[in-house]
């Protein structure tokens, strides 16, 4: 049971208000895609408005084909997973996740078998008699996808279901929800605003924000090739160094000239770039320290040291007065109010003009 | 009596409950159980009254302070008091009058809390404006109509002005509104239709406000005065309290004082044992419904 | 087994509907409205219309028979014309203030005497909220036969001085502070129950701060058991005001608003003169003027409870 979802110039409104605007996308048949971005982008209307519980002003949501963006929620072949569960407080587990089978009067025997699949599928079989009262917060997290699962829905929502857990709960159930994935052939939809999860869980991220979505693509994609500053920003921990460049071009690739004068040869071609002021943006990982007064190197000096084990974040205060975050290695032996210099990797750049469109270095030896 | 203020003083909550002040709070406790005991007095006096012959009373009332008692007037109720009568009239009517209000009030609490309909806001704030209307201020007019329809002295006329009141209305949307629609929507989800989503998902978390709203509802007709004295008028339609009414108009020449008494005593017992019960819902509804 | 899913999942077999009938959630439908409507019936049929009724009636010669011709204002001008009526607001008023006072007062010091969580606090709080769950006709019954002369409780206890009791039932000095006593004594569970929940909402730590800065027990009280239940104090007030406004049942059982009018309150008026005299034109308009007098101390009541909201 699955289904390709086409959303297609999906406008919403509340008021004056535009939250979605002329919106298309479309979900592959058993992709896991994640809707990312931060809150009040609009990304749970999206979902809210797929599962049926807010109109399509404008446009139209399809499931293989068939319209249903003017169905009522219950027939549209989804289940949702919400982010309070909104279980059934007054009824056990078991009726919890008979309530939608019995609304459409399946045979009890069928609701068995499916109760008792998910039951050994979820290990929430001895919880079936259970009130959602009586349950931890990670336990009825799986009831409330054990509920969504006995349905056999075309398609599964997910709003934000991990954010109500304990960050170390929030990892095994990221982790459980993964496996899920790989025995449950279904569509799924995932919102959140957490980039890890959207990374580690997704087959394609959409990026949204303010009304709009900013890049479609797998989470390697919008790593490596963030289609807009805003991607950049938003996705990636230390979030992406910029730096206000001078450009030139050298045998059809550009070369940015850095605050301090720095020469910084890139790979990105240099055909169609206009202006000559642009934003480079840089991730610390392609930022490394090189010893002092070495040709095309920032000097500045350490102010922060993060010891994250495996490697070591250095927060650099440029001569500019700009900050500039690098990374060293685990065991590095910078200390704080040492005077450094760093390199950049200009085969890892992105190049930001003014309205936040991204150019990206390629990597020349690799092909 | 030196142990119990002791205790106080260190399990209080209030200002005086702390260490120290133990004279003060004895003083203090000793002043309100003697308000207590005058409160008491009159009900005292009331159940002692009914345990006496009358002739006994009549010669003097100091009799009502020593022996015999006797439950002769308890059991001349059984024979020929009407009270049954009066007691089974107002079970009827405010159990007719809770039932209703329950349903009515559910119903339209979820209907303002979870769904839209045209002029659904200005209709709330109508019904919310109707809470400020005395029952003074529509008797007449209801009377009248209630004569029109041929409704006074049925159980109908004394059970449907009750069920206008807005109250309940109004504290079942409150609390509608208190339950995440994240539920509304699963079910939903779940192909529920609105009425089951009202029936099987909502109604059930609701338990606590029906039973507030049940309790005060009893109990404010149950005690009711006005309306089945204008609209009960015959014997047999009376409610307790009009009965009771009925038999001490001018009891100053009664001769069966401890009668009357001991049928006092019997119509009030019930809804002070009913109290002593389930005294902490009555205590909460009765204050929740004055607060609103 | 899989034309089992979810058997309403077969959008190709019914018509797509226009934009128009989209099942939306969230739209106004007219069909929303019948879980309201039943109720709507019950209260614009027996609030709204005999409330519209009421004033129209107010303005015609109506008995009970028929609602008369139209007289304009003529009802309200023999109102405020006749002696007895303006008395019965007099005594209305009169009421109020030897109520509503005692009634908060004696409320709020039980529940500071019983803000505690002892079994003697317990019993006791059971004890003087027990009276409100009484009706008026057994308040008044007991009562009279507290002050009934003879067999009272009253006469007997002075009897044992040899003395007499005050007449307290046909006094007319007397009679007004006679129904007073039995209001207060049957209605003073409320204030008090209203007070000690006020009371529990103040923390425990403040206190605690009061007595390490060697605050007394008046001290404490003012400065900060009462500005913590203040809001609490005028909430009660008003609602004893609206309540006790509409002195009723004591009035007519314990005295039938004699000796000479003097304990005939405003509702007493209205039901004499619409249920007993029939004059229901001159009834309803007295109604009017008590509705407007209510409207006013409920309007303070919805302004001190909305403040009470935008300070949370």
């Amino acid at each position: 049971m699955t289904a390709q979802i086409e959303i297609d110039s999906v406008t919403k409104r509340y008021g004056a208000m535009t939250v979605l605007e002329n919106l298309s996308l479309s979900v592959k048949a058993n992709e896991f895609m994640v809707f990312l971005g931060p809150s009040g982008c609009g990304k749970s209307t999206l979902l809210r408005m797929i599962a049926g519980l807010e109109s399509v002003d404008e446009g139209t949501i399809s499931i293989n084909g068939e319209r249903i963006d003017t169905l009522p929620p219950g027939q549209r072949g989804i289940a949702m997973v919400f982010q309070s569960y909104a279980l059934y407080p007054h009824m056990t587990v078991a009726d919890n996740m008979a309530f939608g089978l019995k609304n459409i009067d399946v045979p009890k025997g069928v609701i068995d078998a499916r109760l008792a699949e998910a039951a050994r599928m979820l290990e929430i079989g001895h919880l079936m008699e259970r009130k959602p009262g009586q349950l931890s917060g990670g336990q009825r997290q799986r009831v409330a996808i054990g509920r969504a699962i006995v349905k056999e829905p075309k398609a599964f929502l997910f709003d934000e279901p991990l954010s109500n857990l304990d960050a170390a709960l929030r990892v095994r159930t990221r982790v459980e929800l993964a496996q899920l994935r790989n025995r449950v052939k279904s569509t799924m939809i995932f919102v959140t605003h957490d980039q890890i999860e959207a990374m580690t869980l997704a087959d394609r991220v959409v990026v949204m924000n303010n009304r709009q979505i900013e890049q479609i693509g797998t989470p390697m994609d919008i790593y490596l090739r963030p289609a807009s500053r805003f991607v950049a920003t938003f996705v990636g921990s230390p979030t992406m160094n910029f730096l206000p460049v001078t450009l030139s071009e050298s045998r059809g690739f550009l070369v940015a000239t850095l605050p301090n004068g720095a020469q910084l040869t890139t790979t990105i071609r240099a055909d169609g770039v206009t202006a000559a002021e642009q934003t480079l943006g840089i991730r610390a990982e392609a930022v490394r320290r090189t010893e002092p007064g070495a040709v095309n190197t920032m000097p500045g000096r350490v102010e922060v040291l993060e010891r994250l084990g495996d490697r070591t974040l250095l927060y650099v205060r440029l001569k500019d007065g700009s900050m500039i975050v690098a990374e060293d290695i685990g065991m590095s032996r910078v200390a704080i109010g040492d005077e450094i210099a760093l390199v950049l990797d200009g085969t890892r750049t992105h190049l930001f003009d003014a309205e936040g469109r991204a150019r990206h270095a390629e990597e020349i030896g690799h092909g | 009596m030196s142990t119990m203020t002791a205790t106080s003083a260190q399990t209080g909550t209030g200002p005086s409950g702390m260490v120290g002040r133990s004279t003060g709070d004895r003083v203090i406790l000793a002043l309100t159980i003697a308000t207590a005991v005058v409160m008491m007095a009159p009900l005292v006096w009331v159940v002692a009254l009914s345990l006496k012959d009358n002739k006994e009373l009549m010669a003097s009332m100091n009799a009502v302070f020593h022996a015999p008692y006797t439950l002769q007037n308890y059991l001349n109720i059984l024979t020929t008091s009407s009270v049954f009568r009066w007691i089974l009239n107002s079970l009827i009517v405010s159990g007719g009058v809770t039932l209703g209000t329950l349903v009515l009030c559910s119903l339209a609490g979820y209907g303002f809390a979870r769904l839209n309909f045209p002029f659904r806001n200005v209709l709330f704030v109508v019904v919310l404006i109707g809470l400020a209307i005395p029952e003074q201020a529509v008797l007449i007019a209801r009377h009248q109509l209630f004569s029109w329809l041929k409704l006074h002295n049925t159980y109908p006329g004394l059970i449907l002005p009750w069920l206008s009141a807005p109250f309940g209305v109004f504290l079942m949307t409150q609390y509608f509104r208190a339950i995440p629609k994240e539920l509304d929507e699963a079910a939903l989800l779940d192909n529920a239709s609105r009425f089951k989503i009202f029936w099987k998902v909502l109604l059930p978390l609701t338990v606590p406000a029906q039973a507030t709203l049940g309790i005060f509802t009893f109990l404010s007709v149950w005690n009711d005065y006005f309306w089945p004295l204008i609209s009960g008028t015959k014997k047999e339609m009376y409610t307790l309290t009009v009965g009771i009414a009925s038999t001490q108009t001018n009891f100053a020449q009664s001769e069966g004082l401890g009668f009357l008494m001991s049928q006092a005593v019997f119509a009030s017992a019930p809804i002070l044992i009913l109290y002593l019960f389930f005294q902490k819902y009555i205590v909460t509804a009765v204050s929740g419904a004055a607060v609103r | 087994m899989a034309n089992l899913t979810l058997a309403g999942t077969s959008p190709a077999e019914r018509p797509v509907p226009s934009r128009r009938q989209v099942q939306n959630v969230n739209a106004p439908l007219w069909r929303n409205a019948i879980f309201v409507a039943p109720y709507l019936v019950f209260f614009v049929l027996l609030l709204i219309v005999p409330l519209f009724w009421g004033m129209w009636m107010s303005l015609h010669k109506a008995d009970a028979f028929s609602t008369g011709r139209f007289v304009g204002l003529a009802n309200y001008v023999r109102l405020f014309n006749d002696r007895i009526f303006l008395q019965a607001i007099g005594n209305t008023f009169y009421f109020v203030l030897l109520t509503v006072p005692a009634l908060a007062l004696i409320g709020l010091l039980l529940a500071l005497a019983l803000n505690r969580q002892t079994r003697t606090a317990a019993v006791l709080r059971t004890i003087f909220f027990a009276s409100s769950v009484l009706s008026v006709t057994i308040v008044t019954l007991i009562w009279r036969i507290v002050f009934v002369p003879g067999f009272g409780l009253l006469s007997t206890v002075y009897g044992w001085f040899g003395a007499t009791a005050p007449a307290f039932l046909s006094d007319p000095t007397l009679v007004m502070i006679a129904i007073a006593i039995a209001t207060i004594w049957w209605c003073v569970g409320l204030p008090m129950m209203l007070f000690l929940s006020a009371l529990q909402q103040i923390p425990g730590d403040i206190y605690e701060a009061a007595a390490l800065d060697n605050a007394g027990r008046w001290r404490t009280f003012r400065s900060i058991t009462f500005p913590s239940i203040k809001r609490t104090f005028v909430l009660v007030v008003v609602i004893q005001i609206v309540l006790q406004f509409q002195l009723f049942g004591q009035a007519r059982l314990m005295t039938n608003g004699g000796p000479n009018n003097v304990s005939t309150p405003l509702v007493l008026y209205i039901y004499d003169a619409a249920f007993k005299r029939w004059d229901l034109g001159l009834g309803a308009a007295a109604s009017e003027v008590l509705f407007a007098l209510i409207l006013v101390a409920a309007m303070i009541q919805y302004l001190v409870s909305r403040r009470k909201g935008e300070d949370a």
